[in-house]
């Protein structure tokens, strides 16, 4: 990408990744209204299983990259002095590969158990 | 012969950004207008700045939302106690917030998702639909506080 399309890529990422969470979103909501889970057995037995693990897993990625694009659009328009937008910029990136890193443990180790 | 019509669509829309970029580059600095107290909201205002609203709403719940997909996954007491945090009165009402959030980020998030394919785009139009945005958010989160509450 040249200097002519800057921003493109990360609008094109924040509309694709839109797509994937609205679709599993709506997924969920069906899943738990039509199957809600009362028991920790079959609760754990349905997020083992492979696809599941997967699309959730898939749901992840694509809200963290929702998140830093929506946010770093956020923070450009609204934080100006240069070290704050930075400082701000790092937490959150810190807070989206902590949330990750710890989500992505949690569904393998899920998976892994059974 | 799709992407080359998306492409079209993309560059179209680039081109559009840039020749605002490059009047207002021309012209004057670029005005300012997003001092939340200054400016007066027209709908699809609305709509957009709670687009923004809910999404770092949701943001800050995200660490409490992992929080809680480990704890319901350590064994059946760690899924009971997700459950127990559930009958506490002050989760139940954060959850309408989170409810609204994620209702209206969805919905106005599909409105945008439509804008961009160039449905819907005439101002008539935009308004309406913003308007359904917003009141079907706030109507479907009604809904859920009725249910939880």
């Amino acid at each position: 990408m040249s200097g002519h399309t800057v921003g493109l890529k990360a609008w094109l990422w924040q509309r694709i990744s839109a797509v994937y969470l609205a679709l599993f979103f709506v997924y969920l909501l069906v899943q738990f209204y039509l199957y809600p889970f009362t028991e920790y057995s079959a609760w754990h037995e349905w997020i083992a299983r492979p696809l599941v693990g997967t699309a959730f897993a898939g749901f992840i990625l694509a809200l963290l990259v929702h998140l830093w694009v929506g946010l770093r659009d956020i923070v450009l328009d609204y934080i100006h002095p240069l070290g704050l937008r930075l400082a701000v910029m790092i937490t959150i990136a810190f807070i989206l590969i902590g949330s990750g890193f710890w989500s992505m443990q949690v569904l393998i180790l899920a998976g892994r158990a059974t | 012969m799709e992407r080359l019509r998306l492409a079209l669509r993309l560059k179209r829309w680039y081109k559009s950004v840039s020749c605002i970029k490059h009047y207002m580059s021309k012209q004057q600095p670029a005005p300012v207008y997003l001092n939340l107290f200054r400016i007066r909201f027209p709908v699809g205002a609305v709509t957009s700045i709670a687009h923004r609203v809910s999404g770092v709403l949701l943001f800050l719940a995200l660490p409490f939302f992992v929080y809680l997909l480990d704890l319901s996954l350590r064994g059946p007491d760690g899924f009971a106690a997700v459950i127990d945090w559930f009958d506490v009165r002050l989760v139940r009402l954060g959850s309408i917030i989170i409810a609204w959030s994620l209702l209206h980020h969805l919905f106005s998030g599909v409105r945008f998702l439509f804008i961009d394919l160039e449905a819907g785009v005439q101002l008539s139009q935009a308004r309406i639909t913003a308007w359904l945005v917003n009141i079907a958010a706030l109507a479907a989160t009604l809904v859920y506080a009725w249910c939880v509450l």
